[in-house]
């Protein structure tokens, strides 16, 4: 199964690929002239297979979501390539951008700040289409309605505004978002993070189905290694700006090479186990 | 509940007072140009409910004033007739804002008693009457000064905060230069170097536009603020992510974001390019006669005489002052307003 | 000390900025300005040919301001047209007359402000601090155009006041004493004008920033140890609120400056006003430009003075954490 699994996404060539990507922030304190610099990426060689699930786990600070930021072209990288659907697009005009971009979409980290809170739901989820011209006028609102029964909101709040929706649901409306231009290629930042576990499933299971649906390939962004563990396909880890590891799953699971994977691992187990003997102490 | 209450009728206030002064042709009883040499400088009239014979009128009446005998401008009240004020009455013809022709007026009295509210200046002009038209003069002329200077902060704000570097750098340096310069010695040597000698139109418009000028540098820097803060946004770089153009984020993600500060400015920039146009007017540097505004009113009280002995020739400072009163409520509602949402 | 340093070559590129300003302002004006100089009966033909060639009214604009920086080099600061002489001689007296009386405005309303603004921030919400909030809202949209007008008229009703000018007819003739007294009583009205005018908002600012102060940490465990009163008011909580106080007071003084013009010359005060206002009038361009140089200058140096006063008060800043 698992080797079939790799060959079956080794035939193809990869769907988005980053190579030698670096990225470097320099920062300079208020009132001062000195600045220091944050190396964010490193010569970062990356792929990602069509139609697969990618995890992207590692550490806080390690550089997850601004990999994330230049594989979707909303941050230009230092140095590196980046190729999408066989060509290179990281020095593309404008115009080249404006075609590339409804295929490649991105659910930012924090969904409270990612939405215009002046917004209704229903614009929000039509900006895309507005901003693409797909659909006008009362179009644009029924399809809005349409893609949030997709992700499970009922489109009697289109016309409540961000706030008032609780996280999980605004997690769903930024998914809504950034599936309505039908993207190839999905980018999910921390989108299962931080919410409760059944909220979790049911995003996950919405996920699942969309791809299903319309064939996507995501990268999943992730601190949560059991998470990963249950849904990826392939499993990346980063460290100080560097992927470290890369590979199917089950191989890095069962087999890690490096030893920060290895750590990431064992703090999980360590986690799990001390959860088990604190449920069975309390009982 | 309260606070509301005051933000209403500060609101309704500042409406009343401009739909009176749009419709001065309505409420002023007079043309303001037509002079009577007979009644240079004559005291506000006063009104009267008991006649001589001491019947009580319901109906509130004047009495005409004439010269008294020995006085130079001295005048006192002919008993021998009461004129009891008329409302809608038959008067000289007006338009208003240039569309609607009517004679009728709110108020007057028969002739040849004349009523004079705010008394009459030196040529025997309705003084009440000036001020109805003069505000029409100075209003507008603030309410057009601060839709330039909202106008030119808003642009310079917007590219300034949206495209940043050397743009911004340089925009802030003048915004910088025009704070720092009083703004009263700007404007009089903006205007001094603008020609002298021109029609009242070409006055008036020229003045709008250079105390539109010198004002832009408030605005602009606030808006830069509110600009560079949006950008910032997390959504505008989800916008982006859409393929959105720098047209559409300004449009729909950032200008919205200004307009409580625009409108606080607005509401603080119109009493105070009220006050400007007055002033220069004042100084004989504005409008001049025979169009009154405000300022040229008040210009009567350089002369020592009308200062010491016509006292109702503060009545266009009382005006000033109304609305002045008025906006820095508005004003004050708003700011107040922003900043409990922000929290 | 390095901060001053830098005030000071900023205070000057200021300057060098408004004066390229005003310089920018004049050639945009439409119209010649020399035809209309020849309107005015005061130039004779001759002087504005003359100055014509001479300021090169023909040469580009870049030139002229050349001209002009040379001549400030000089220490002329340019010539007057309708005075005929260089612009310096006129503007040193002005500037003092002017400096006189905001000078003084400015002391007098901050004498006045700052208790007045320490005590209602205090007082917060009772009856005096309401009484102070609304005669501050209401004095705010009186205009100084109208403060100096009424306290003018009042001055002509009691007969005691000079109405205008800045010095008796006999003031010659009179001893050191007496001098002073005459300077005193002339500046009762203008100075009374400027302090009524710039009160308010000085007011406002002061017991706003207190209010912060009063609120913060620092203030509430001085209570709390029971420093109270006046003692914890001004030894305490207002040098905390320095910082944004002495802004203040730069940004005051430039206020008081635009007021100023206006009450100088419906005071008659000879200060740079009148000044600025006859040349205007006559389109004078470069006492025009220097009167406007000066203002700026006052600004600086108000701005400037606010910094001194700044780092007396707040050690912090010279430490360079601003
Ligand atoms: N816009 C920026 N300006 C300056 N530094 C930045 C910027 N964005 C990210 N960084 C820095 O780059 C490094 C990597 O940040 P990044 O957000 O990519 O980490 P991450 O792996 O997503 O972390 P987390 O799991 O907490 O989201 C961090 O040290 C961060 O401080
Ligand atoms: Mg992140």
């Amino acid at each position: 199964m698992r080797i079939e699994e790799t060959a079956r996404h080794a035939l193809k060539p990869a769907l988005a690929k980053a190579a030698g990507l670096s990225k470097r922030y320099v920062q300079r304190a208020p009132f001062s002239y000195k600045s220091f610099v944050i190396d964010a990426l490193v010569d970062v060689e990356f792929d990602i297979a069509p139609a697969s699930l990618t995890a992207l786990v590692g550490e806080s600070g390690s550089g997850k979501s601004t990999l994330a930021r230049c594989l979707a072209m909303l941050e230009k990288a230092d140095r590196g390539e980046i190729w999408f659907e066989g060509k290179e697009v990281s020095r593309s005009s404008d115009r080249e951008l404006k075609a590339l971009r409804p295929k490649i979409q991105m659910v930012f980290q924090d969904s409270a700040g990612a939405l215009n809170p002046g917004f209704t739901a229903a614009q929000i989820i039509a900006e895309p289409l507005e901003v693409q011209r797909r659909e006008s006028g009362a179009r644009l609102h029924s399809r809005a309605c349409e893609l949030m029964e997709e992700v499970g909101l009922s489109p009697n709040w289109a016309d409540r505004r961000p706030l008032e929706f609780s996280g999980g649901q605004r997690q769903r409306l930024a998914i809504a978002r950034a599936i309505a231009l039908k993207p190839a290629f999905l980018i999910l930042d921390e989108s299962v993070s931080g919410l409760d576990l059944s909220t979790q499933a049911q995003i996950l299971n919405l996920l699942l189905d969309l791809q299903k649906a319309h064939s996507l390939t995501y990268l999943l962004i992730s601190h949560d290694l059991g998470l990963v563990g249950q849904i990826a396909d392939f499993v990346a880890v980063m460290q100080q700006g560097k992927i470290v590891e890369q590979g199917p799953r089950r191989e890095v699971f069962a087999n890690p090479r490096h030893h920060h994977t290895r750590e990431l691992l064992a703090s999980v187990r360590l986690l799990r186990s001390n959860f088990r003997t604190a449920q069975a102490g309390g009982r | 509940m309260r606070k509301k209450q005051k933000i209403v009728a500060a609101l309704m206030l500042l409406v009343a007072l401009h739909l009176a002064i749009l419709l001065a042709g309505f409420i002023a009883p007079y043309n303001p140009a037509t002079q009577n040499r007979d009644f240079p400088f004559v005291p506000p009239t006063r009104f009267h409910f008991a006649d001589a014979r001491g019947h009580f009128h319901l109906r509130p009446f004047i009495y005409q004033w004439t010269v008294r005998p020995e006085g130079f401008n001295e005048y006192e009240e002919a008993r021998g007739r009461e004129y009891p004020v008329q409302f809608f009455v038959r008067g000289p013809e007006y338009t208003i804002a240039g569309l609607v022709r009517s004679d009728v007026h709110l108020f007057g009295v028969e002739g040849p008693a004349r009523i004079f509210l705010a008394g009459s200046d030196g040529f025997g002009r309705d003084q009440f009457s000036r001020i109805m038209y003069g505000g029409q003069i100075s209003l507008a002329a603030g309410l057009l000064a601060t839709g330039i200077s909202l106008f030119l902060g808003l642009l310079v704000g917007c590219i300034s905060g949206f495209y940043g570097s050397w743009i911004d750098e340089s925009a802030m340096r003048l915004v910088e230069l025009f704070l720092v310069l009083p703004w009263l010695y700007l404007l009089l040597a903006v205007r001094s170097f603008l020609p002298l000698h021109i029609s009242p139109t070409q006055t008036f418009f020229l003045l709008v536009a250079v105390i539109g000028t010198i004002g832009w540098a408030r605005p602009a820097r606030l808006v830069r603020g509110i600009v560079l803060s949006a950008k910032g946004r997390k959504y505008v770089t989800a916008s982006r992510g859409f393929g959105a153009t720098d047209s559409y984020i300004l449009r729909r993600h950032v200008l919205p974001h200004t307009y409580g500060v625009l409108l606080t400015q607005a509401a603080l920039l119109v009493p105070q390019y009220i006050v400007a146009e007055v002033t220069l007017s004042f100084l004989g540097l504005g409008v001049s006669e025979p169009v009154s505004s405000w300022g040229n009113l008040l210009a009567n009280l350089q002369q020592y005489n009308v200062l010491a002995s016509y006292w109702w020739m503060f009545a266009p400072a009382l005006a000033l002052v109304i609305i002045s009163l008025g906006y820095l409520k508005v004003a004050n509602a708003i700011h107040e307003r922003l900043q409990s949402d922000s929290i | 000390m390095k901060y001053l340093e830098r005030r000071v070559i900023h205070g000057l590129l200021l300057l060098i900025g408004v004066s390229i300003l005003c310089f920018a302002l004049s050639a945009a004006a439409p119209g010649n300005f020399f035809d209309e100089m020849k309107l005015n009966p005061q130039i004779s033909p001759s002087t504005v040919a003359g100055l014509r060639a001479r300021y090169g009214f023909d040469q580009p604009l870049v030139w002229r301001y050349g001209h002009w920086v040379e001549s400030v080099l000089r220490g002329e600061w340019g010539y007057s047209f309708a005075y005929n002489c260089p612009v310096r001689s006129l503007l040193l007296v002005r500037a003092r007359n002017t400096l006189i009386l905001t000078g003084l405005a400015t002391l007098l309303a901050w004498l006045i402000a700052v208790p007045l603004g320490v005590w209602t921030a205090n007082r917060r919400g009772r009856w005096d601090d309401r009484l102070s909030m609304a005669s501050t809202s209401l004095l705010l949209s009186v205009p100084e155009l109208v403060i100096a007008l009424v306290l003018l008229y009042w001055a002509v009703r009691i007969h005691t006041l000079p109405v205008g000018g800045m010095a008796s007819v006999d003031f010659g003739g009179l001893g050191v004493q007496a001098k002073l007294f005459d300077l005193a009583l002339h500046l009762v009205v203008p100075v009374t004008t400027l302090v009524l005018a710039s009160l308010p908002l000085l007011v406002r600012h002061i017991r706003a920033s207190m209010i912060e102060v009063l609120q913060a940490p620092f203030v509430q465990a001085a209570r709390a140890h029971g420093i109270g009163g006046a003692r914890l008011l001004f030894r305490y909580a207002l040098p905390a609120a320095a910082n944004p106080l002495s802004s203040l007071l730069g940004l005051s003084v430039g206020a008081l400056l635009s007021g100023s013009l206006l009450v100088e010359v419906i005071t008659g005060w000879p200060g740079l006003g009148p000044l600025l206002l006859d040349a205007a009038l006559a389109r004078d361009i470069y006492v025009v430009v220097g009167a406007v140089m000066a203002s700026t200058l006052f600004m600086i140096f108000g701005g400037i003075l606010a910094d001194i006063l700044l780092v007396a008060v707040d050690p912090r800043v010279r430490l360079g954490k601003v």
